[in-house]
């Protein structure tokens, strides 16, 4: 099957364009600017490290921001981490040491000057002014910093993030091991055609695109445009255009075309219970989109739409994984394959991730 | 929960990681085993030698009675563990060790993160990206914190567990019959008169780490004496003690060497 892109009426300087939701205009695909959403918040942001180094600063005026962004920091103690486990001073520092390294053009130079380099002008990707700015947004409104410089940086990449967007978690490193894994003795799934269903950030697809063989193909899909127009940055920053599609649409709806024919299925669907999320980490709660997080009554709303799907979007062999909120839901969905849904899958499998927490659900299509 | 996790790392074929699970009373049993090491009676003729580390991050504690033993024989007493791997790592020296690739070396070792707290996942947005590993056979414990990612983590962890095996995990040599190895002599300096050409190979090349772990293994063949041990690769006393001196983690092993041998430290 051949997967490619079509080019033309994206409306930045990107040429990835997305296809719609099929059911009613699978023939004509639409482009983004004709979408509802104003095409401005379609256009990806640029990451503060991709900025050309154009605003210019001097040593001392910078190390000035710098110990008023420390003592900020510092005046926040345990504060977050006493009221919902959000950060303390030494992730605070570290990050303040990270924004640097985005927005200084060469920050090993600075950070090797001294006292008598005051005068020196140092040059930024971004205004002092901003820097202020984006610092007072970290701690006075609790926004990520991974939407301060807009990317995060994931298994050996460096994904483009922005309001709007999910922000990949470390946890979801592991799905890509999990897949290299299955792949490396089973070439029919190595060249066979993946789903990366809610694809955000294009993280997963983007991982799994690279560990595929030459004809080994991934269709991203997700409901949100601005996700859609993130991944669609990132797949091109990792020239991967030629391997993944991006379609707009509800889980499997795009996916009519390939019923039946998918390889493999990847998701990391959003699994939080709706009542625990008014408690939720502030920079998660606040910040980051409903839509990539909540999953309904007991959270398990789109786990079961998935695995039901699954069942008929995968060819025999096909194999699946799932990130899930924990054992209790890894437990549930396991139950349930076997006892709903049974005969559709084989071998399953609970994987744990970093810190011990039963997290992914792995199976095949009988 | 609260306790400290275990992870162990198994690499299934070319390269892919996968881990198991396993509780804190595997932990104890790990930490144990490392520290059973030190317990363990001397052989005469050790195939190689671990030194205990002057790191903190290293956990395996000092023995009372010696700095050194005979880590194969530490080993086997304790390969009643469930790891498929014993036999090819009692094999091993620390040269071995240094000349694996990174999932050959991933696969003795086990990955641990720090304290779990909370569900994870969706629910956080805190880097928790640090990495600790373990290399089984020998105990030593490297770990990155720095990186922001897990992946990158993993990688500085592994090549710091590296820099640690070159330094604390010696091969035996046979002094009578020595020629330093030509990874010894690509980090002399060029005065040296038993070396040919080619540049001086210097820390930051990933070779440095071989032929500072052949110039570990040579000085204790000689018992500490670093003019001894000068003689052996055709440099004078002061040129070997300066390159020592030069390199922080080099000094400090030599030093820790010359003192299980009562000898007074290089400064
Ligand atoms: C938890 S996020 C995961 C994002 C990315 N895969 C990752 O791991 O970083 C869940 C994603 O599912 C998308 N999503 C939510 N409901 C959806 C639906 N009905 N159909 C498709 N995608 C949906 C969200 O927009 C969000 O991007």
């Amino acid at each position: 099957m051949k997967l490619s892109f079509i080019r033309g009426c994206f409306p930045s300087n990107l040429s990835v364009f997305i296809k719609p939701s099929i059911s009613t205009n699978l023939l004509r695909p639409i482009c983004f600017s004709s979408m509802s959403s104003p095409p401005t918040s379609l256009k990806p942001q640029i990451p503060l490290f991709l900025r050309p180094p154009l605003h210019s600063v001097s040593v001392s005026d910078l190390r000035k921001w710098h110990d008023w962004a420390k003592n900020l920091a510092s005046s926040v103690g345990t504060t977050f981490l006493d009221s919902d486990n959000g950060p303390d001073l030494d992730l605070l520092c570290r990050e303040l040491k990270w924004l640097m390294e985005d927005a200084i053009e060469d920050h090993t130079v600075f950070s090797q000057m001294g006292i008598e380099n005051n005068q020196t002008n140092v040059r930024l990707r971004t205004g002092i002014e901003e820097l202020y700015n984006l610092w007072k947004q970290r701690i006075e409104e609790r926004r990520p910093f991974q939407y301060l410089v807009g990317c995060e940086h994931w298994r050996d990449l460096v994904l483009s993030v922005q309001d709007g967007v999910l922000i990949p978690r470390p946890e979801t490193e592991l799905i890509v091991d999990l897949v290299a894994d299955v792949v490396s003795n089973n070439e029919g799934l190595r060249e066979g055609l993946w789903a990366d269903l809610g694809t955000g950030s294009g993280a997963l697809a983007i991982g799994i695109g690279r560990i595929l063989g030459s004809c080994g193909r991934v269709i991203a899909t997700d409901l949100s445009p601005v996700a859609l127009s993130v991944a669609a940055f990132n797949v091109q920053k990792y020239g991967l255009q030629d391997v993944i599609e991006l379609r707009q649409g509800s889980w499997f709806k795009p996916l009519k075309d390939v019923e039946g024919k998918l390889a493999g299925i990847v998701s990391n669907p959003p699994y939080i219970p709706s009542d625990n999320i008014p408690g939720l980490q502030a920079e998660v709660g606040r910040h980051e989109p409903r839509l990539a997080l909540d999953g309904g009554l007991n959270g398990m709303d789109d786990l079961l739409h998935l695995c039901n799907g699954a069942a008929l979007m995968l060819r025999p062999g096909g194999f699946f994984i799932f990130e899930t909120n924990g054992e209790k839901q890894c437990k549930c969905l396991a139950k349930y394959i076997e006892n709903d849904i049974r005969g559709s899958f084989h071998s399953l499998d609970i994987v744990s991730d970093f810190a011990g927490i039963q997290r992914f659900l792995t199976g095949f299509r009988q | 929960m609260g306790s400290e996790l275990v992870w162990r790392w198994c690499v299934v074929g070319n390269g892919l990681v996968r881990c198991f699970y396993n509780n804190t009373t595997a932990t104890a049993t790990a930490i144990a085993k490392a520290s059973s090491l030190y317990l363990s009676s001397p052989k005469p003729k050790p195939k190689f030698l671990i030194l205990t580390p002057p790191l903190a991050l290293i956990r395996i504690t000092r023995s009372s009675s010696s700095s050194s033993l005979n880590l194969s024989q530490g080993y086997s007493s304790s390969s009643s563990s469930s790891n498929e791997n014993n036999n090819e790592k009692k094999k091993k020296g620390g040269r071995e060790y240094l000349e694996m690739t990174e999932q050959e070396l991933m696969r003795e070792c086990e990955m641990d993160t720090f304290k779990a707290s909370g569900p994870g996942g969706q629910h956080r947005n805190k880097r928790e990206s640090a990495v600790r590993v373990k290399h089984i056979p020998t105990g030593l414990i490297a770990q990155a914190v720095e990186d922001r990612s897990q992946h990158m983590n993993r990688s500085s962890a592994l090549a710091r567990l590296r820099t640690l095996l070159a330094l604390h995990v010696r091969n035996t040599v046979d002094i009578d019959t020595y020629s330093p190895p030509p990874h010894l002599l690509s980090i002399l300096p060029l005065k040296s008169t038993l070396r040919s050409s080619g540049p001086q190979i210097g820390p930051n090349n990933p070779k440095f780490l071989l032929g500072m772990q052949a110039l570990l293994d040579l000085i204790l063949a000689v018992d500490g004496s670093v003019s001894e041990a000068a003689k052996y690769v055709g440099l004078s006393t002061g040129a070997l003690s300066r390159l020592i001196l030069s390199h922080d983690s080099l000094r400090m092993a030599v030093n820790q060497l010359r003192a299980s041998k009562g000898l007074k430290p290089l400064k």
